[in-house]
């Protein structure tokens, strides 16, 4: 048996005045003159020789397949056969939907988690502060939140954050940093206290390097090697 | 309108009140009305290193509360007519200073002069911070040595927070002198390099004086470097000055010794 399959523009209506609707035809022809006109209800001879004048196809009260059709056409198929694939069918509509509601569920969370990334991103972007001037000597700042640094600290200064600090220039001053991480470059004249501990400055020699608490530990991490002069 | 320029060093014994001598001078040469300011009030050593000791009769104290007027409390230099200079009290000390009449005294000052130099006290208490209030331009005197960078660097911080231009909604502007470079020192790192500092401070620089074993017999003659044209500190206060009043001096490197050919044999035969 060979067959054809098409999808097919419907349009279902239910006629309630006849005037109406062929005015509304008349005027929106170009956009109905290739779907299927359904009509519901009563069918009158003045309209359907309106259709057919104007050579639009139609069917009268046909109960169209809408949605999920593949179950309509298993109703055609023998009985065994049917029961034991509609129920499979059952089964995997079942999982389908399973899976769906789980997709959703997925979704739903993942979404949540990117809204609290944002507010935490948002949070961030608030609290993190960034310093353009040298920090002179003798001056004194106390940050609550993040801080990027970028100018030099000088001797003298005093910076104390209780979030994280990027320093990107040379830093000589005093740093008391309560945060998850610090950068700093090669600071062998900074007077450093991280999360009360003392950080030996000797350690700090690449051009950026991480510092943060492990164990109980500080464990610095060399983030930009420093630079070879080939010459 | 005359410029106020104050000269400031936190760290004492830097040579602020010499430079001030010296630029108050070198500026006078240049045919520019200039007046000196000792703010040091209680520790007055401008009239010493001006020559002027035996002729202070009123001072600057005294010309604030009234008790004389300020045209026959400036004293005229002996080495140039168009300077003046302005002697501190040595009997009172700075918490007799106020500010609405220091504000008056430069304000006649600036109308009378083209150029105010005020001598600051070392130091940042409130002498000092009063002699940065109403100054238009501040000059940075350093060693090249750290705790002499560390207080100039404290003390600018102090300028860009309390003064009167900065409260305004203006801003000081501050010109670095690095004083007393040893040329070999520095070449052997054992002082720090002009660079270094600018790095540090990061102002713009005015000028280099390299040491000079002549400024003390200067100080103690009081006849101020600048007045002796074969020292070399002399003349580098020449060059600051002609900086300060609009020419182009190209910054002499004092860093480097440049010994000449025969300097070099000579040294060699010592």
């Amino acid at each position: 048996m060979q067959g054809n399959q098409y999808s097919v523009k419907v349009y279902e209506t239910e006629i309630s005045d006849e005037q109406k609707f062929m005015t509304f035809f008349d005027s929106n022809y170009a956009l109905f003159q290739n779907h299927l006109i359904v009509i519901k209800g009563e069918l009158s001879q003045r309209v359907e020789t309106y259709l057919k004048e104007k050579s639009l196809k139609y069917i009268h009260n046909v109960d169209l397949p809408k949605g999920r059709i593949k179950t309509s056409i298993r109703k055609s198929l023998e009985a065994d056969l049917e029961s034991e694939k509609i129920q499979n069918l059952a089964k995997q509509k079942e999982a389908d939907e399973r899976l769906e509601a789980q997709k959703a569920e997925n979704f739903l969370s993942q979404q949540i988690a990117e809204e609290k990334l944002a507010e935490l991103s948002g949070r961030l972007e608030n609290n993190l502060k960034v310093l353009d001037g040298r920090i002179r000597s003798g001056r004194e700042l106390n940050i609550e939140g993040d801080l990027l640094l970028l100018n030099r600290v000088n001797s003298g200064a005093t910076i104390n954050t209780s979030g994280n600090l990027i320093a990107t220039m040379d830093v000589e001053g005093a740093i008391r940093c309560n945060g998850n991480f610090m950068m700093l470059t090669a600071s062998p004249k900074a007077n450093i206290v991280f999360n009360g501990v003392v950080v030996d400055n000797t350690l700090l020699e690449d051009k950026l390097n991480r510092v943060e608490l492990e164990d109980n530990k500080i464990k610095i991490t060399p983030v930009l090697k420093k630079e070879i002069n080939w010459a | 309108m005359g410029v106020v320029i104050a000269v400031i060093s936190g760290k004492g014994g830097v040579g602020k009140t010499t430079t001030t001598a010296n630029i108050g001078l070198g500026i006078a040469q240049n045919n520019k009305k200039c007046v000196v300011v000792d703010f040091d009030i209680g520790q007055r050593n401008l009239d010493m290193i001006l020559g002027l000791e035996n002729r202070v009769v009123y001072d600057m104290v005294q010309v604030m509360e009234g008790e004389s007027n300020l045209k026959q409390a400036l004293i005229k230099s002996k080495a140039n007519k168009n300077l003046r200079f302005l002697a501190a009290s040595q009997t009172k000390d700075k918490s007799i200073l106020e500010s609405s009449k220091i504000e008056k005294l430069i304000r006649a000052l600036k109308r009378e002069f083209d150029f105010v130099i005020l001598d600051a006290p070392a130091g940042i208490e409130s002498g000092y911070e009063h002699t940065i209030e109403f100054a238009d331009a501040a000059i940075v005197v350093v060693n090249p040595e750290v705790s002499s960078i560390r207080d100039a660097d404290r003390a600018i911080g102090i300028l860009d927070s309390k003064s009167a231009k900065v409260k305004n909604g203006g801003e000081v502007e501050k010109y670095l002198i690095i004083n007393r470079i040893v040329s070999d020192m520095v070449q052997s790192g054992e002082m720090l390099r002009s660079e270094d500092i600018l790095d540090i401070l990061d102002i713009s620089l005015l000028g280099k004086i390299p040491e000079d074993r002549g400024i003390v017999d200067a100080s103690n003659q009081g006849k101020p470097v600048i007045l002796d044209k074969d020292s070399l500190a002399g003349q580098a206060y020449k060059r600051v000055c002609d900086r300060l009043c609009g020419e182009k001096v190209e910054m002499k490197d004092v860093e480097n010794n440049d010994k000449g050919i025969f300097k070099k044999l000579t040294g060699m035969f010592k």
